[in-house]
C-alpha cells in the first residue's frame, strides 16, 4: 500500500491512518541496556504498530525532531512545547529496515547516555538482541547484567 | 487523508450536541495492551513506540508521538495473578520528580502493594498533543 504524502499532516492523524491501513509488525529484535548501577538491566520491547510505520515510511518524523523536543524540555523554564509543528511538518521518514528502525528507536527511546558512548567506559552498556536470547525467568533477569566478555561488533 | 470536516460541534437528532473539541480533548492518545510476564509482548497499541521492562513490575511507556507539557492524565488497570484486577501506579525515583516526560511515563504494576508481573497490562493517556 502505498503512503499518502503525509508532509503537514499532524502525526496523530498519521498514526490513525497506519492504525487502519497497517497490520502490525512484532519485532523479534530487543535492546538491553544498562542505565543505573543499582539498577538490573532495562528491555525495550518495540512496538508492533510503530514498527510497521518504519518499515511503510513516510509517516514517521526523524528522530533529531524528538531530540529537539527533548532539548526544549530539559530548559529549566519549560512550560510547554512550542515547536510541536516539528513533528508535523518535518518531512517524514523514508522506509526503514528492521535494523534500522531499531537504531531508529534506541535513539528515540533509550537514555542518550547510553546509546551515545554505549561501547565506550570498561564494559558494554547496550546489546541489541533476540528475544529468543533473552532469559524467561524474572528472577534471573532481575540480576542481570550484560556480559562483560561481549565483543563489539564493527 | 482522502476527506476532511471542519466543525465545532456536533448534534445528534434527538440525544443533543457536543463541541468537537469535547472529542479532540477527550479522546486517549496513547494506549497499550501488553503481556507484562516473562519476556514482555505488546498484544495491541496506539501511538505507542514501544515499552521498556525496567524490572519486575516497572515499565516504562514510550509514545510515538509528543504531549504538550508534562501536566496530562494518565490511568489503566492490570490483572492481578488471582481473580480480580490490580493497579497501576505512577513511579518516580524520589518523591519531587516526576513520572511523566512528553514522551513517556514510568509506571508500577501493583497486587496487594506489592510489585509483580501482570499478563494483562493497559495503560493510556489523555492530554493535549504538541
Amino acid at each position: 500500500m502505498q503512503t499518502p504524502s503525509f508532509k503537514g499532516t499532524h502525526l496523530f492523524d498519521r498514526l490513525c491512518w497506519a492504525k487502519e491501513n497497517l497490520d502490525g509488525v512484532q519485532s523479534d529484535y530487543r535492546v538491553v541496556y544498562e542505565d543505573s548501577v543499582d539498577e538490573c538491566a532495562k528491555i525495550l520491547v518495540p512496538d508492533p504498530n510503530w514498527m510497521a510505520c518504519a518499515l511503510q515510511g513516510g509517516i514517521l518524523p526523524p528522530v533529531w525532531v524528538y531530540h529537539a523536543l527533548a532539548k526544549d524540555e530539559a530548559q529549566p523554564d519549560f512550560k510547554k512545547h512550542t515547536r510541536g509543528y516539528l513533528l508535523h511538518e518535518t518531512e517524514p521518514m523514508p522506509a526503514m529496515t528492521e535494523e534500522e528502525a531499531i537504531e531508529y528507536l534506541i535513539q528515540k527511546d533509550c537514555p542518550e547516555a547510553v546509546w551515545k558512548t554505549y561501547n565506550e567506559g570498561n564494559r558494554l552498556k547496550m546489546v541489541i538482541c533476540k528475544k529468543e536470547q533473552l532469559p524467561q525467568t524474572r528472577e534471573w533477569r532481575n540480576s542481570w547484567k550484560i556480559s562483560e566478555d561481549l565483543q563489539v561488533a564493527a | 487523508m482522502a476527506g476532511k470536516i471542519i466543525a465545532d460541534t456536533l448534534e445528534h437528532s434527538t440525544a443533543g450536541s457536543i463541541a468537537t473539541n469535547y472529542v479532540v480533548s477527550g479522546t486517549a492518545k496513547a494506549w497499550v495492551n501488553f503481556n507484562g510476564t516473562g519476556t514482555v509482548s505488546i498484544r495491541e497499541s496506539f501511538s505507542t513506540s514501544s515499552i521498556t521492562d525496567g524490572g519486575t513490575g516497572v515499565y516504562t511507556f514510550n509514545y510515538a508521538t509528543a504531549m504538550t507539557d508534562a501536566n496530562y492524565s494518565s490511568g489503566g488497570l492490570c490483572n492481578y495473578n488471582n481473580n480480580g484486577w490490580g493497579d497501576i501506579v505512577l513511579y518516580a525515583n524520589n518523591a519531587s520528580a516526576s513520572p511523566f516526560t512528553t514522551t513517556s511515563m514510568i509506571f508500577r504494576t501493583l497486587e496487594y502493594a506489592s510489585v509483580f508481573d501482570a499478563a494483562h497490562i493497559t495503560p493510556q493517556i489523555l492530554g493535549d498533543l504538541a
